[in-house]
C-alpha cells in the first residue's frame, strides 16, 4: 500500500496543514490520522464520486471562450483546507470592522467627503475611480450601508499572518460553491464529518435573505425579493440560479422589469405587474439602467436609478459602492478604519505601491520582475503580471502598459502565499489557495464560517482564478476545544 | 409568476414530452420491422415524413436507411428536432428554472442527459438501441411522476402539465399519421393481412394496448383503433383527453380570458371526427388540420401569457419547426 503523502515536501511557503513532512498542525490532526488510513485507491474512489456528484448536481461555471459548451464542471478538490475556530474569531472580527469602515468610507464619498477633504486620499483618485458615480451623490441608502454584501480576498505569508488582498463590493461571486462544496464533502466523507466539530456554513441563503429584507423601502410585511442576472450567458448564472432557488426569491432578467410611472419597480408575471422590493443585482453599475449609465445595454432596466433614488426599490449592492472596490482605494482601507472608526486595523493590507505616486512608480519600474501588478479595476486574474513567473519580455511589454496608464495600476510585493495539501494523481501535493469570505451588512453584519477557498491547482502557480485553471476546497472552521 | 418562468416550465415540459415521443416513434417501428415479413415494404422514410423534416434530414443525409435516420431522429445535435436536442433544451429549461422546482427534478432531467450524451454511438446497434430507448422512456415517467408527488400543483405545474399535453395530443395524430401512411402504401394484399399488426403496434407504442382491449373490447381495427386514441375519455395520451387536461389547466390560471372557449371549439371539433366515413387520405388531411390547429392555440397561449419580447436562442428553431408541421 502506496501512501497518498509520499514526498509530501512544503515547500518555501506557510502549509496550512502540515508542519513539515509527516507532521499535521494540531488543527488538522485527525483529518491526517484518517487519510492515512486510505489508500490509493480509496482516495481515487472518493474523487470519483465527488466528481460525479459535482455533474449529476450540475455545479457549473461557464467560461465564455468555450465554443459549444457553455458550462463547465466546477474543479474541486476533496481534501479540506481547515482553520482553527480561534483565529477565525479574530478574521471575522477583522472582516466586520473592514466592511463597516468601507462603507462609512462610501457614504462620506457621496455626501460630505471629509475624509478627502482632511487630505487623507488625493481627490483625484476618486474623481477619476471609473466606479465613482456622480449619479449617486446625495443619496443615502437605509442604514448607511452601500456594500451589502462583499466578498473580502485572505491570503496568508510565509509567516502565517493573514492579509487582506482585495474587498470585492461589486458583484462578488463564488458562495454557491462554498455552500455546494460543503454538500459534496459531506457525500465524500461523511464519517469524517461526524467526528470533527465543524462550524455550519449552510445558513447563509437565510441570513442574506434577511439582509435583504432588512434593506427593503418598507419594513412591514414581506417584502418582494428579485436576483437580477445577467442571464444563462453569465459566468455566474449557476450560483444566481441557486441563491434565487435557496431564498425562494424571484430570478428576473432586466427584461422581467418595468419601471413604470410612478417610478416603482414591476415584474412581467402572468398575472399582470407585480411590484418589487429589493433587487440583488447580479449586474455591474455600467449595464444596469440604460437612462442613466451606458446607453447600450440591453440587461438592465430603464429607469431603475429613478426609482432607486425615489426610495421604492433597494438595490444591492448599492449603485456606486464600486468606489471602494478599487486597488488603489484598498491601500487607504487601514486610514479608513483609524478615520472613522477610530480603532487599528485587525487585518494587514499587503504593502501596495500606487503607480500614480511617481515615488512608487520608479521603485515599481525598478523592480517590476519581483513585483506582482494589477490593474485597479479588473476582476477575475485578468490583465495582471507575476514578474517572478514572467518572461524577461512579457514584463517589457507591461512596462509599456503602466508607463502609458499609471493611475491604473498597482503593484504589491509577491507574496509566498500558502499551500494546503491538494490531490493531484491520486497523491498529496502542496498548492497555493486563498480564502474568500463573504460579508453581509444591512441592519446587522454577518461573516461565513470559512468562505470559498480557492486552489491554483498548476504546480507552482499563484493565480487561483477559475477562470485560469483554479480550482476549490471546502474550508472547515474546527471548534478545537471541544475536540 | 414570471411570464419568462412559465414560458420556461411549458417549454420544458414540451421538450421532454418530445424527447420521450420521438423514443417511442423509433421503438414502435423496431417493432413493426421485427413483426412484419420482408415482402411488406416499409422503409424509415415515413418517420422522416411523419415528423415533417423532409428538408432537413436531405440535407444531412443522403438516403433513408436506418443507420441515418435513427441517427438523425435520436442523436443529431445538428438537428433541433432530435430526441438529444429535445432533451438538451428541456435541460436548458430546468437549469433557468430551477428556482421554480424540487431540486430532485432538476437532477433527473441532468443525468438523463448526461446518460444520453454517453450513448451516441451505442444507437447503431439495435439491441443497445433498445436499451437505450427503454431508459429514456422511464426516465422521462420518472420526472412526471416526480412532478406529480414532489411539486405543489400550483401554477407553475399548471404551465407543466400545458406544455405536456399540447405536445402529447399533437404526437398523438403523428402516430397516427404513420399508421395510415403505411396502411394505403401496403399494396399487396399480402401486406393487407398485416393490418392488424401494425394498429397492435400503435397501440402499443402509446401504452394503449391494454387499455383498448380492456375498454373497447373488440378485435383490433382500423377505425376502433382510431376513434379510441382520439376520442377516448380516459386515456391519458388520446387527443380528447390531452385537450381536457389543458382545458382544466387553463381554467384555473389567471387571466385566461377567452381560451377555455377557444379549446372547447377545438375539443367540439375533434369530437365531430368521424373515422368511420373517411378513406385514408382524408383522415391524413383531418390530422394535419388538427396539428395546425395545436399551432394555433400554442400561439394563443404564448401571446396570452409569456413574455413575447424575449425568444430564446435554443428555443427559436424548434418553435418555428412546431408551428409548420409538414
Amino acid at each position: 500500500m502506496s501512501s497518498i503523502w509520499e514526498n509530501y515536501k512544503t515547500d518555501n511557503a506557510y502549509d496550512e496543514l502540515m508542519f513539515a513532512e509527516y507532521q499535521p498542525r494540531a488543527v488538522s490532526h485527525t483529518l491526517c490520522q484518517y487519510l492515512n488510513t486510505l489508500n490509493r485507491e480509496d482516495i481515487d474512489k472518493r474523487k470519483t464520486a465527488a466528481e460525479l456528484a459535482i455533474l449529476e448536481m450540475g455545479i457549473t461555471f461557464t467560461v465564455y471562450s468555450d465554443e459549444g459548451n457553455i458550462d463547465r464542471a466546477w474543479p474541486f478538490d476533496i481534501i479540506p483546507r481547515i482553520i482553527d475556530a480561534r483565529e477565525w474569531k479574530i478574521i471575522n472580527k477583522g472582516l466586520k470592522q473592514r466592511l463597516t469602515a468601507l462603507n462609512c468610507f462610501i457614504s462620506d464619498v457621496y455626501d460630505q467627503q471629509t475624509f478627502i477633504k482632511e487630505n487623507l486620499i488625493p481627490q483625484e483618485i476618486i474623481s477619476s475611480s471609473k466606479n465613482f458615480r456622480k449619479e449617486c451623490v446625495g443619496i443615502k441608502p437605509k442604514h448607511n450601508v452601500w456594500a451589502n454584501i462583499c466578498g473580502t480576498d485572505l491570503v496568508r505569508d510565509k509567516n502565517g499572518v493573514m492579509y487582506v488582498l482585495e474587498d470585492n463590493l461589486r458583484v462578488p461571486s463564488g458562495v454557491s460553491y462554498m455552500l455546494e462544496n460543503r454538500i459534496i464533502t459531506k457525500r465524500v466523507f461523511p464519517e469524517l464529518l461526524q467526528d470533527i466539530e465543524i462550524l455550519p456554513i449552510d445558513d447563509y441563503p437565510t441570513q442574506l435573505h434577511e439582509m435583504l429584507c432588512s434593506i427593503a423601502p418598507n419594513p412591514n410585511g414581506k417584502p418582494q425579493i428579485a436576483v437580477l442576472t445577467p442571464g444563462i450567458y453569465n459566468s455566474a448564472y449557476f450560483e444566481h440560479a441557486y441563491l434565487a432557488q435557496q431564498m425562494g426569491a424571484q430570478l428576473v432578467e432586466g427584461s422581467d422589469l418595468i419601471v413604470d410611472d410612478d417610478d416603482c419597480v414591476y415584474m412581467r408575471t402572468i398575472e399582470g405587474h407585480e411590484k418589487v422590493d429589493v433587487i440583488y443585482r447580479r449586474i455591474d453599475d455600467d449595464f444596469l439602467d440604460p437612462e442613466v449609465f451606458r446607453k447600450d445595454s440591453i440587461l438592465g432596466v430603464p429607469g431603475l436609478m429613478r426609482a432607486w433614488k425615489a426610495g421604492n426599490v433597494a438595490l444591492a449592492n448599492a449603485p456606486g459602492a464600486g468606489v471602494a472596490d478599487d486597488k488603489v482605494v484598498y491601500a487607504y482601507v487601514p486610514e479608513m478604519i483609524r478615520y472613522y472608526l477610530n480603532e487599528e486595523p485587525i487585518l494587514p493590507n499587503v504593502e501596495t505601491y500606487l503607480c500614480s505616486n511617481p515615488d512608487h512608480l520608479d521603485y515599481v519600474l525598478k523592480h517590476l520582475a519581483e513585483l506582482v501588478v494589477k490593474p485597479a479595476n479588473e476582476s477575475g486574474g485578468y490583465g495582471m503580471l507575476v514578474g517572478p513567473h514572467a518572461t524577461a519580455k512579457e514584463v517589457e511589454a507591461f512596462r509599456k502598459v503602466v508607463i502609458g496608464n499609471p493611475r491604473n495600476y498597482i503593484a504589491q510585493p509577491t507574496l509566498a502565499i500558502s499551500t494546503s495539501p491538494t490531490l493531484c494523481k491520486n497523491k498529496l501535493e502542496p498548492r497555493h489557495i486563498d480564502l474568500r469570505p463573504f460579508i453581509l451588512q444591512g441592519e446587522n453584519t454577518f461573516v461565513t464560517a470559512g468562505g470559498l477557498t480557492r486552489v491554483a491547482l498548476k504546480k507552482g502557480s499563484l493565480v487561483v482564478n477559475s477562470s485560469q485553471g483554479g480550482g476549490s476546497k471546502d474550508t472547515w472552521i474546527i471548534n478545537m476545544e471541544t475536540n | 409568476m414570471l411570464s419568462r418562468s412559465a414560458e420556461r416550465l411549458y417549454w420544458l415540459a414540451r421538450y421532454l414530452e418530445r424527447t420521450e415521443n420521438i423514443a417511442r416513434q423509433v421503438n414502435v417501428h423496431m417493432n413493426l420491422l421485427m413483426d412484419l415479413p420482408k415482402d411488406v415494404e416499409m422503409g424509415w422514410q415515413h418517420l422522416i415524413q411523419i415528423n415533417g423534416c423532409k428538408d432537413a434530414f436531405y440535407s444531412r443525409y443522403s438516403s433513408t436507411q436506418e443507420r441515418n435516420v435513427t441517427r438523425f431522429l435520436l442523436t443529431d445535435t445538428t438537428h433541433p428536432g432530435s430526441l438529444l436536442s429535445s432533451l438538451s433544451f428541456a435541460r436548458e429549461n430546468i437549469r433557468t428554472s430551477r428556482e421554480l422546482m424540487p431540486d430532485e427534478a432538476w437532477r433527473q432531467v441532468n443525468e438523463l442527459y448526461l446518460y444520453s450524451n454517453k450513448q451516441i454511438d451505442a444507437i447503431t446497434n439495435r439491441r443497445s438501441r433498445v436499451l437505450f430507448l427503454n431508459e429514456i422512456l422511464e426516465g422521462c415517467q420518472r420526472f412526471n411522476g416526480l412532478l406529480s408527488g414532489y411539486m405543489s400543483h400550483d401554477n407553475a405545474y399548471r404551465f407543466i402539465r400545458l406544455g405536456r399535453n399540447i405536445e402529447r395530443a399533437d404526437m398523438t395524430t403523428r402516430i397516427l399519421e404513420l399508421g395510415s401512411i403505411l396502411l394505403s402504401e401496403a399494396r399487396s394484399p399480402s401486406a393487407r393481412q398485416y393490418e392488424n399488426i401494425l394498429w397492435m403496434n400503435i397501440l402499443q407504442s402509446l401504452n394503449a394496448l391494454l387499455m383498448y382491449r380492456r375498454h373497447v373490447r373488440s378485435r383490433i381495427k382500423d377505425d376502433d383503433v382510431l376513434n379510441y386514441l382520439l376520442l377516448d375519455e380516459a386515456l391519458p395520451r388520446s387527443v380528447n383527453c390531452c385537450l381536457f387536461e389543458m382545458a382544466d389547466a387553463i381554467q384555473s390560471l389567471p387571466n385566461h380570458n377567452q381560451l377555455p372557449e377557444k379549446l372547447a371549439e377545438l375539443q367540439d371539433y375533434v369530437k365531430s371526427i368521424d373515422t368511420r366515413q373517411t378513406t385514408q387520405t382524408q383522415l391524413r388531411v383531418i390530422l394535419d388540420h388538427l396539428q395546425s390547429r395545436l399551432g394555433v392555440l400554442h400561439a394563443q397561449i404564448a401571446k396570452h401569457w409569456f413574455l413575447n419580447s424575449t425568444q430564446d436562442q435554443y428555443q427559436s428553431s424548434s418553435k418555428t419547426e412546431e408551428q409548420n408541421p409538414a
